[in-house]
């Protein structure tokens, strides 16, 4: 799942005010933003209003667009940061969610018992809530969005050895967390 | 290489970034090493669950919620807008009212030092005007003068 790479056009109309290339920018990114704020957030609402007020920032923050970067490298930066800031609100069902990893494991031990894609997400977003958000950003933005390294980089302004280093603590803390529940 | 070396390199190894020489000695440890092994499978592991996970799509209607939002937004910003605008207009005609009074309290305040000025000019000239000393009682060009000033000259002497 690549990000487009011809947004020349789109950005050009997008960074001189053109409001109905914003609302294709919308249309175009906006099942990637959410899926990272998914991850990111866990809960379906918190990704909605994340993901909406990285759109929404977007728009307000045109002017401070670099005509060097991606226009989709800038959404994910600014859409990291709306979920680092992100203040969740408290669910009952989301004490649910934190003892899902121990549920699995006591469940069913046996090793044959397949998981559907959804549980192995829940499964997933479950833990990565554990980790470190920098961490978690990292890790997330190469294994869902499969962004390469120095991607990560220009994203999270950090240096490309930087993102090397989160992303093999993450996965290490990820192993531990879910070893022998899968 | 040794396995704390090893352990190091297992994520950028998965991620295929190690370079030629790096990943030959990666191999043959792991090839040899069942700690490491048993590590890079779990790691390898966590890939394929990331990569049979979900991928969630943005909600019915997400794309109009925000256009939506926006122009809410624009709207709220052009209100505040003017109502900045109309507090600061406001400000601005008290400010120039309390010039105008202050000028008109420091004119007003000219205008009386002028007018006593004038007033006692005016009296001076009056008392002077009414007053006997104006009336010499022996001026020099009289008898009374000339008497005067003959006397004067006798008391010296």
């Amino acid at each position: 799942m690549r990000p487009f790479a011809d947004d020349t056009e789109l950005t050009r109309r997008f960074t001189q005010g053109d409001i109905s290339a914003f609302a294709e920018l919308v249309r175009k990114y906006q099942d990637r933003i959410y899926n990272l704020c998914r991850y990111m957030l866990q809960d379906s609402d918190d990704a909605r209003d994340a993901a909406q007020e990285t759109f929404l920032k977007a728009h307000s923050k045109v002017k401070e667009f670099r005509a060097d970067s991606a226009v989709y490298s800038w959404l994910y930066r600014i859409a990291v940061n709306t979920c680092l800031d992100y203040k969740k609100k408290t669910r009952p069902d989301q004490l649910e969610d934190e003892s899902l990893l121990s549920d699995v494991a006591s469940a069913d031990p046996s090793p044959e018992r397949l998981y559907q894609s959804k549980e192995l997400s829940d499964i997933l977003q479950t833990a990565l809530q554990k980790l470190p958000e920098e961490m978690r950003a990292a890790l997330v933005l190469r294994k869902i969005e499969e962004l390469s390294y120095e991607e990560i980089a220009e994203v999270l302004h950090i240096s490309v050895g930087t993102v090397k280093s989160r992303i093999s603590r993450a996965r290490d803390d990820l192993r531990r967390l879910l070893r022998g529940k899968f | 290489m040794k396995c704390s070396e090893v352990k190091e390199l297992i994520s950028r190894y998965v991620d295929d970034d190690l370079g030629p020489d790096e990943r030959e000695a990666f191999t043959l440890h792991v090839r040899d090493c069942a700690g490491c092994r048993t590590e890079l499978g779990e790691i390898q592991a966590l890939d394929t669950l990331f990569a049979s996970a979900e991928r969630f799509t943005a909600p019915p209607g997400f794309a109009t919620r925000v256009l939506a939002h926006l122009g809410e937004q624009q709207r709220s910003t052009f209100w505040s807008f003017l109502a900045f605008h109309r507090t600061l207009f406001r400000a601005a005609e008290f400010v120039l009212a309390l010039v105008v009074f202050v000028i008109g309290v420091v004119s007003g305040n000219v205008l009386m030092t002028g007018r006593t000025s004038e007033k006692q000019t005016v009296l001076a000239n009056v008392q002077t005007s009414f007053s006997l000393d104006l009336f010499q009682a022996t001026p020099p060009g009289s008898v009374g003068g000339a008497y005067v000033s003959l006397v004067g000259a006798a008391d010296e002497r």
